[in-house]
């Protein structure tokens, strides 16, 4: 029964992000004034793309072909290891947090190569500002995890929402609000989503993610746009089951279970809302700002760590 | 006590929290609009402290104390500032002399300090340690405010944060000052406000510009 829950909630994961990508740009719609397309339409482009013919350039190498596939199972790997439903996850190592950080990282990091690969002086483009932005992610992403396994006792992410888990709802500690200012803003650059990258846009001298991806078609291009619908859900699943996981299941039972994806339900339907809602008021900001915006998050990330040592 | 108080008093034991949030935030704004609005989240967070104390203590004064200050500080002082920028006209960015990231780095380093300035005297003093440290930290980032920002409406803010700290460290060593000397700060300080306000506008005409760092010569 653990088993099957553990199944069943990176099942979830992966299903369920095209709907979560599909009800953002919605919402977004919705606020812009305009009518906007159906939240199944993720899922259509998905299956579209599946079926249309894979382009691959004349000078690209296995590379080129390779990439779609790790950026895939990286993010496949890396949703297993996020708990949802209840406090456990179907993969979990002793610091598996540090691996989910470079699961990620070498999602990334093909994808770099696949773009450079394709030939495009975009795909370049794209590559070295996605460079750029790891980089300074990076840090800041390892070190507010790091003070969560720290006040926690444990390096294991399905420990750490254990721990969280046994706390007091209003006993609000630093660590944990100065390491979640910390994640959102790295999530954000990690899912490059507005004021670091814009998901939806057209111009190519602003593009980061979408600048790598434009030499992709077909299957391929179907597989990194379902990966980035999958990361951008695993972070958001990430950020609630740090931070906020009262709500969980702490038994396997049907009833348990059914209250505990109710409740992760409104939670995501909270942050999608706050997600476009963040998004439509806020203007992307020059890339030359960027190391400006990671640099805030490491200071809260360092600050965070410190605390762990002060709030003892 | 029933589910609401207990939910409070934690809420309460740890809003030095909150406190240092809203100090990292003001150092990482960008807009004097926002930078005014923390400012009032601020000093609602230390009104609710007020209140907290004075429930403590059982003392009519506090509540008379923390509706002084919510009248004041969160709703009064804020709505000036907000009219102030509004009738400027003039870019509303802070114009910092650090970078955003920079004054989080220095902030967060002042957070500390204060952190290891007030560790000695937490014994003498009684009182929690993160809260002690939170006054210590807002008036060291009021200080810093009025030294990076270049906009003369962030002097003014940068005054207020210091004032929100030197009223804090009162609460949390001595449970707050008598009633009158409180009345005397509070209505000294919306003075100083309006005062400000009018030497903003003065600014503006003289030089066509709010920026203190080109204010070194004398003009007529």
């Amino acid at each position: 029964m653990t088993l099957m829950t553990n199944v069943l909630q990176v099942l979830l994961l992966i299903l369920l992000a095209p709907l979560v990508r599909g009800v953002i740009s919605r919402i977004k719609a919705r606020i812009q004034n305009r009518r906007g397309a159906s939240v199944w339409r993720p899922y259509a482009d998905v299956l579209k793309l599946f079926r249309k013919q894979d382009l691959v350039p004349a000078s690209a190498s296995f590379v080129f072909r390779l990439a779609p596939m790790v950026v895939f199972t990286t993010t496949l790997v890396v949703a297993a290891f996020v708990p949802l439903l209840h406090g456990l996850a179907l993969l979990g190592v002793t610091g598996d947090f540090v691996l989910l950080v470079y699961l990620l990282a070498l999602g990334r990091f093909f994808l770099m190569l696949g773009a450079m690969d394709g030939g495009s002086s975009f795909g370049g483009m794209g590559a070295s500002r996605e460079a750029l932005v790891s980089t300074l992610a990076e840090a800041p992403f390892l070190l507010a995890l790091m003070s969560v396994a720290i006040a926690a006792h444990t390096a294991s992410i399905a420990g750490m929402v254990q721990w969280t888990m046994g706390q007091n709802f209003f006993q609000f500690s630093a660590v944990h609000a100065l390491a979640f200012a910390a994640l959102v803003l790295v999530a954000i650059a990690e899912t490059g989503r507005i004021p670091v990258d814009n998901p939806t846009t057209h111009l190519e001298l602003t593009m980061i993610h979408e600048a790598m991806v434009l030499e992709y078609s077909g299957p391929s291009l179907a597989l990194i746009e379902w990966a980035s619908a999958i990361k951008l859900t695993v972070v958001m699943a990430l950020l609630i089951a740090l931070f906020v996981p009262w709500g969980m299941a702490s038994s396997v039972s049907a009833l348990a279970l059914g209250v505990a994806s109710l409740v992760m339900l409104l939670k995501i339907a909270a942050l999608v809302l706050a997600l476009a809602l963040v998004e439509c008021s806020v203007a992307k900001l020059r890339m030359y700002l960027v190391p400006d915006f990671l640099g805030v998050a490491s200071a809260l990330a360092i600050l965070a760590v410190v605390f762990t040592a002060l709030m003892r | 006590m029933g589910l609401f108080e207990t939910a409070a008093a934690k809420a309460l034991a740890s809003s030095g929290v909150f406190l240092f949030m809203t100090v990292l935030l003001i150092a990482a704004a960008k807009r004097i609009s926002t930078c005014i609005a923390l400012f009032s989240v601020q000093s609602l967070i230390i009104t609710a402290q007020i209140i907290a104390v004075s429930r403590m203590h059982h003392s009519t004064e506090g509540f008379v104390i923390a509706g002084l200050v919510l009248s004041v500080k969160v709703i009064a002082i804020p709505y000036v500032l907000y009219r102030i920028v509004e009738e400027l006209k003039a870019p509303r960015d802070v114009s910092s002399s650090t970078s955003s990231s920079q004054s989080v780095f220095i902030a967060a380093g002042l957070i500390l300090l204060s952190f290891f300035a007030v560790r000695p005297y937490v014994g003498v003093l009684g009182g929690d340690q993160a809260m002690l440290a939170a006054a210590v930290a807002l008036v060291l980032t009021g200080g810093f405010l009025m030294v990076s920002r270049k906009k003369a409406l962030m002097q003014v803010v940068g005054l207020l944060v210091l004032d929100n700290g030197i009223f804090l460290a009162a609460l949390t060593t001595t449970f707050g000052m008598p009633l009158v000397i409180e009345i005397g700060i509070v209505f000294d300080l919306l003075m100083g406000v309006f005062l400000m306000g009018l030497f903003v506008f003065r600014i503006r005409d003289t030089f066509d510009h709010l920026d203190v760092s080109k204010l070194r010569r004398l003009r007529g």
